[in-house]
């Protein structure tokens, strides 16, 4: 995981929440914002002490370590990419694609851990993923995908489908 | 109380699964229930889809082991809804919004906010069952509550009181857009804003049925109100406007186009009271004089946004009663077309005064000289558009000047400006930002200008060569230009997608016109003889063309060169019903303004009538 430097201040230590420690180059890790402020409230010096992050496991770590490697030279994302052209397009690149073709367990871990670590662009690969699984799916096809219960009552359920009648694909 | 029990549930559940699975649940506090607040329901409110069959408190051992075991069979359930809403907020579909709505309880909480928010209501097909569903008395979830956008505009006339009424219910509407839903009245407004204290924005263009009760019903409840677009309302009055004025005082964008009701009133109503004012548009506000205009400058501090087109009774005074030393470096764009009386002096006062101008539209201000010219050239970089089309007085020693010390105009239009020569379009030729320019009319100038225009460009000193950056040329009516100048500019300009050669005899000619787009359906017959207009694949087509042809000929003798014969076209004139309609609507959109007759019509749906 860590580059073949030793500089101190180049990599830093974190602890998941199954007590490993997993060592990693500073500026990968920093896509993280929460562990970014964390290292900053610590002065930026004493970064030999490893960073609990007590809501990941091993794991679940690695893998979004893996994806901060790969996007570690990433350009800051601007204000302006909360418009509304990112928000709904589900286009993904190819390599975040491949990235994300793991199970559904290990998926929402990703999308649990990149929301707690605060890795915007993660975040939003993996909520794209999970709508991309979504799109064009009838309710039932969507339920056996994800292994959802239908616990409407039948009138519960027509009462729905007849007051949401209008929305019609675009 | 089911409800929140349900809440600690999972609450507890998150806790346990830190330990456990190492999921990750961030922060889901006091926030997280605000979030879910909204998009919750009385009717669905007592009924927990997570753990329905809990009773007592001791039980709650067994209710994590049965969600720790759905989250095991069903991982998606890990998410907490504040990550289920962002997954939906990826649903651009309303088809499948409205499908996950029908997967299960929670997912219909989750998602039926994001369906609500802006229904549709382009078709009445559509508009008709969300009225059947609002009504609805006991409707499985509070719609009425979550529309947040509600546009008709696309139903236009079809829309009447008894269309808007039944939507009345729903108070927590931000943005309401009414344009041109003429049948709409008093009647339907007054309920639709009564009690809506959410209300960001209205636009009622073109109801020119509402009067002041509508406006003091907006005044009476929208204290949030931003956005206030009354085109064309000509029955509102400046008393009810004051009264908006006084009560939403977080006004940001304001447009009165056509209003030529209202007078000075108003306006210095809104200048001393909305202090937050970004945009105002005034346009064709005839009524309008100098002390509204020199409150709005003076009175607001962000102000950016100015348009005054057509406000013909203002004067220099509006700007020389200025503060003399004071500045205004929030405005970046001032529209002042047609404002017959404005001269020199108040050119030289505004530039003085908005010294961050990026934008500045003198079309029609037909008093202006060189002098004007001179002042502008003080905004340096900062000017990027600059429109005196129509101020036939200016000659090449301003332009020279102008170009000399605004390197960064990006638009520039000279139409009708008749001194001009060769010298000035070889001076705006070195420009190396230019994208568009408007020499319409301008009779003097000849291929020479043409072929200045399409020569490549030297970036900075000793830089590299790059090609011009050309995007639209407008030349109709530049009735000595030949093939030879326009082939050059073809071939040397990539980037060229729109070339206005309208009256130019050289180039009405049964070969070249195919590749013309038509001309506008309201043109008469002598107008469409003369139409001459190529955009698009156009512009492409007539390169490709005159390269074939010029490749035919052997040892590419010169071009053959058709005269003028002498024959003035006459201008041919834009129907008044036109300019009214779509320069009004369109007064916000300046960097899509078109220079002459016709055109834009068919890119943007813009006509304007600098040129009429």
């Amino acid at each position: 995981m860590a580059s073949a430097s030793t500089d101190a201040a180049k990599v830093i230590k974190v602890t998941t929440s199954d007590g490993i420690d997993i060592t990693v180059d500073r500026q990968v890790a920093e896509r993280s914002i929460l562990i970014k402020n964390l290292l900053e409230d610590l002065g930026g010096e004493s970064t030999d002490e490893p960073i609990p992050i007590p809501n990941v496991n091993e794991a679940v770590m690695k893998k979004v370590l893996e994806w901060c490697e790969h996007h570690k030279a990433d350009p800051p994302a601007s204000q302006d990419d909360d418009s509304d052209s990112r928000k709904k397009s589900t286009d993904i690149e190819e390599w975040d694609q491949k990235f994300m073709q793991v199970d559904q367990e290990m998926l929402f871990e990703i999308i649990l851990a990149a929301n707690y670590l605060d890795i915007k662009a993660l975040l939003d690969v993996g909520c794209k993923t999970v709508a991309n699984m979504i799109k064009g799916k009838s309710p039932d096809e969507i339920r056996k995908t994800f292994n959802i219960q239908n616990d409407f009552t039948p009138e519960e359920e027509d009462q729905i489908r007849r007051e949401n009648e209008w929305a019609e694909d675009r | 109380m089911a409800r929140s029990r349900a809440r600690r549930v999972e609450r507890d559940l998150s806790a346990s699964r830190s330990d456990t699975s190492a999921s990750t649940s961030p922060e889901r506090g006091a926030e997280d229930e605000d979030d879910n607040d909204s998009f919750m329901l009385q009717a669905n409110d007592s009924q927990s889809s997570l753990a329905p069959s809990v009773s007592s408190d001791s039980d709650d051992d067994a209710v994590r082991r049965a969600i720790e075991e759905r989250c095991r069979m069903s991982p998606v359930s890990r998410l907490p809804a504040e990550l289920m809403i962002s997954v939906f907020a990826k649903l651009s579909s309303p088809g499948d919004l409205r499908n996950c709505m029908l997967v299960s309880r929670e997912w219909s909480r989750n998602s039926v906010g994001l369906l609500w928010h802006r229904p549709q209501t382009n078709k009445w097909k559509g508009l008709k069952t969300v009225i059947e569903t609002v009504r609805t008395t006991n409707s499985y979830f509070d719609y009425n509550s979550l529309i947040k956008r509600l546009n008709l505009s696309a139903l236009g006339n079809e829309v009447s009181d008894g269309t808007l009424q039944p939507l009345s219910g729903c108070k927590r509407v931000e943005r309401l857009t009414l344009t041109n839903c003429t049948k709409l009245t008093d009647l339907s407004l007054t309920v639709m804003l009564k009690d809506n204290r959410a209300l960001l924005a209205l636009d009622v263009t073109g109801l020119n049925a509402i009067t002041d009760k509508t406006m003091l019903a907006l005044a009476g409840n929208a204290v949030r109100l931003q956005g206030l677009n009354i085109t064309n309302c000509t029955k509102i009055s400046d008393d009810s406007l004051e009264a908006v004025a006084r009560n939403c005082r977080h006004i940001k964008r304001l447009k009165l186009n056509g209003c030529q009701q209202l007078t000075d009133k108003s306006i210095i109503a809104f200048a001393m009271n909305c202090r937050y004012m970004l945009e105002i548009d005034l346009h064709d506000c005839r009524n309008l004089e100098d002390e509204s205009i020199t409150t709005l400058i003076t009175e607001g501090p962000h102000l950016r946004e100015l348009r005054l087109a057509h406000c013909a009774r203002i004067t220099d005074n509006a700007f020389l009663r200025l503060p003399s030393e004071a500045t205004y470096e929030s405005l970046r764009i001032l529209d002042l077309t047609d404002c017959p009386e404005l001269q020199d002096a108040g050119v030289q006062k505004i530039v003085q005064a908005a010294p961050r101008l990026r934008n500045l539209v003198l079309a029609k201000c037909r008093l202006l000289t060189d002098r004007a010219v001179l002042a502008i050239t003080r905004l340096g970089k900062n000017l990027h558009y600059i429109h005196l089309g129509h101020c036939s007085r200016i000659t090449d020693t301003g332009v020279t000047q102008l170009v000399k010390l605004c390197n960064r105009i990006r638009y520039i239009d000279l139409a009708c400006c008749s001194n001009l020569t060769d010298t000035s379009v070889q001076q705006l030729a070195t420009l190396p930002k230019l994208k568009r320019i408007g020499l319409v009319k301008c009779g003097n100038i000849t291929d020479r200008s043409i072929l200045a225009l399409a020569k490549p460009k030297q970036v900075g000193h000793g830089g590299p060569v790059s090609p011009s950056v050309l995007e639209r040329v407008h030349l109709s009516y530049c009735t000595n230009l030949t093939l030879g100048g326009i082939h050059a500019l073809l071939n040397n300009c990539p980037r060229l997608t729109h070339l206005s050669l309208t009256g130019v005899q050289a180039f009405l000619r049964e070969d070249l016109i195919v590749f013309c787009r038509e001309a506008p359906a309201e043109f008469n017959d002598h107008q469409r003889d003369v139409f001459c207009v190529f955009s698009g694949i156009g512009v492409q087509r007539l390169r490709n063309y005159l390269n074939v042809e010029s490749d035919a000929r052997p040892n590419n003798m010169p071009l053959p060169i058709f005269d003028a014969d002498g024959a003035i076209m006459e201008e041919a004139e834009e129907p008044d019903v036109i300019r009214n309609v779509t320069a009004q609507a369109n007064g916000m959109a300046i960097d899509e303004m078109e220079d002459e007759f016709g055109e834009g019509s068919e890119m943007m749906g813009i006509i304007y009538d600098f040129h009429g």
